[in-house]
């Protein structure tokens, strides 16, 4: 599934005087498959996009067009947008709500018409693709989770009605290292099953780590878009910008100004591995 | 939101904009006391006048000062039809079961009606053109009176401008819960009516659930720093009423006993 949005723009209460020009002129596409990063400083529009993308909110001008046909024609079929986009929020554990997990992971699957076995075979599936031992927790209440577990519960709700797009928005933050650790591999994984990933992070590391291509956003509009190395490559600009990159980045900048021959698109700890062998090498 | 909340703080420059708050609300509470006097033709139509004056001069344009009547027009509707075919059973028109609309029923249903709609446009005024924590420290000057009966004023405030405080947040979180509702498949906009009811739960249990979060995390919050409930707050001066504001408070008291002794 294809996504591209036509110069699309996006003004939150328009006429009054709290209208504030959310998005402007945004235009790229997204091929199916592909692991893409959104990035940007905080209030650049980055929730905004992805919620256009979703079809939750829609475009004052512009089209945002999901394999080539626009999610907002009167008779572009919602249900089927919202079977095949999933979008994990940014506080996802806030949309818990049923009595217990596994009618909360089933909550979307509910309109598919499946049968009892299909929706519990895949309610099985997502929640112990999300580590939880499903036996134990489906007769429990949501709510008697920790924050990160609500998460993760939420998250598997999203997963059982398998989206063809995942749309994550801040999935990581607050999650501890492990975890977060885990999940990235996860969606990696998701990705390389054919999902196509949209992931807003202000996590440059993970985003080196795992993303193909970034696109960054700045007031509004955009400011980046192209693979993960080559953008990150042009450090200066981007931290010049209010923009972090990658630790293993940073480092090999580090290391460029002390005389040491590193590459420009060292961008995560692989890379940055490789080329530190290679300088010892040198020096022996 | 694509919309603003009803009745959302609006800044602007406008002379009702610059009244003090305290002020703003003895003028609504006045006019309160006329809507609720009016009886005859007349007397609506200076409260009617009147309202567009404020709507006129508090530059917040009819559609704001609209905007909570044509949420609640179907309440409205109900409440006129329930008055025109309940009220005066005793010579109807015609009398079709339970049914018996009258010249009576009518007329209250009109009454009614206006006063409504009288009440919601200044409501309305008052609420768009008082940012919310003014309003409660209006409320509280006003409350002070009540003091001398011992009547905790400052806890009331305290309360009044907490809930205040939370209602833009509650709205934002509202949204944001309804949204990723929607994006997991369930439906809001559906007409029947069991769908209707079955879409309530996924948005009534977090919205409750966060709100009772936020409350929690603001009472500790609140304590760490040091807050107790017989402390004193300080509080904002408004000071003496300028020219334009004794205009205002005559005004309304004028309007206020004429509805009561002529209209
Ligand atoms: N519901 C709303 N009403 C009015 N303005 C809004 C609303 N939501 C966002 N905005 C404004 O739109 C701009 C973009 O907001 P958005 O939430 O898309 O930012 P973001 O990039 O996701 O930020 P963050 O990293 O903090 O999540 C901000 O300037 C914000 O003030
Ligand atoms: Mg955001």
């Amino acid at each position: 599934m294809s996504i591209t949005l036509d110069s699309v723009f996006y003004t939150y209460a328009p006429g009054t005087p709290y209208a504030s020009a959310a998005l402007k002129n945004i235009s790229f596409t997204v091929e199916k498959g592909e692991f893409v990063g959104i990035m940007g400083k905080t209030g650049c529009g980055k929730s905004t996009l992805i919620q256009l993308i979703a079809g939750l909110l829609t475009p004052d001008s512009g089209a945002v067009l999901l394999d080539g046909k626009n999610i907002n024609d009167k008779n572009y079929d919602r249900n089927e947008l919202h079977r095949k986009v999933g979008v994990v929020f940014q506080h996802p554990e806030c949309q818990l709500f049923e009595t217990t997990v596994e009618r909360d992971v089933a909550f979307s699957l509910k309109h598919f018409g499946w049968s009892k076995e299909k929706v519990q075979s895949a309610v099985e599936r997502a929640l112990t693709m999300m580590g939880f031992d499903y036996e134990k927790v489906r007769e429990k209440s949501p709510l008697e989770f920790s924050g990160g577990e609500k998460r993760r519960i939420a998250i598997a709700g999203i997963l059982a009605a398998e989206p063809e797009v995942l749309i994550l928005d801040e999935p990581i933050a607050g999650l501890d290292p492990l975890g977060r650790e885990a999940f990235l591999v996860l969606v990696k994984r998701l990705n390389e099953a054919g999902m196509t990933i949209l992931m807003i992070s202000h996590n440059a590391d993970a985003l080196a780590e795992y993303a193909e291509r970034i696109v960054i956003l700045k007031d509004g509009m955009l400011f980046r878009d192209g693979v993960t190395r080559e953008v990150f490559s042009d450090m200066d600009e981007l931290q010049k910008n209010g923009i972090g990159v990658s630790e293993a980045r940073q480092c090999a900048a580090l290391l460029a100004e002390r005389g040491f021959d590193v590459a420009k698109d060292t961008i995560c700890y692989e890379d940055l591995l490789k080329q530190m062998i290679a300088i010892g090498r040198g020096q022996q | 939101m694509n919309q603003l909340p009803t009745g959302m703080y609006q800044p602007g420059t406008s002379v009702v904009h610059q009244m003090k708050a305290n002020i703003k609300i003895f003028c609504f509470l006045i006019l309160t006391g006329a809507v609720l006097m009016a009886e005859t033709i007349w007397g609506y139509a200076v409260l009617v006048l009147f309202s567009g004056c404020l709507i006129y001069f508090s530059k917040i344009g009819l559609q704001t000062a609209l905007s909570s009547v044509r949420r609640l027009i179907w309440f409205l509707i109900i409440i006129f039809v329930m008055n025109l075919c309940f009220y005066g059973p005793e010579n109807p028109w015609i009398k079709i079961g339970i049914f018996a609309p009258s010249y009576e029923g009518l007329m209250q249903g009109v009454h009614i009606a206006v006063r409504v709609i009288l009440m919601m446009v200044i409501g309305n005024v008052l609420m768009v053109t008082t940012a919310p924590l003014v309003l409660t420290e209006g409320m509280e000057t006003l409350l002070l009176p009540l003091k001398l009966f011992r009547i905790p004023t400052e806890q009331i405030a305290m309360i009044l401008s907490v809930a205040m405080q939370f209602i833009p947040t509650l709205f934002e979180e509202a949204d944001m819960i309804k949204k990723a509702q929607i994006a997991r498949g369930a439906r809001f906009d559906s007409k029947k009516l069991l769908d209707k009811a079955g879409a309530v739960m996924p948005l009534v249990v977090p919205i409750f659930l966060a709100a009772f979060k936020r409350a929690d995390e603001l009472s500790l919050a609140m304590e760490a720093r040091g807050y107790r409930t017989d402390m004193a707050r300080g509080q904002r001066k408004f000071g003496m009423p300028t020219g334009f504001e004794w205009l205002a408070i005559i005004t309304c008291s004028i309007l206020c006993i004429l509805q009561i002794l002529c209209l």
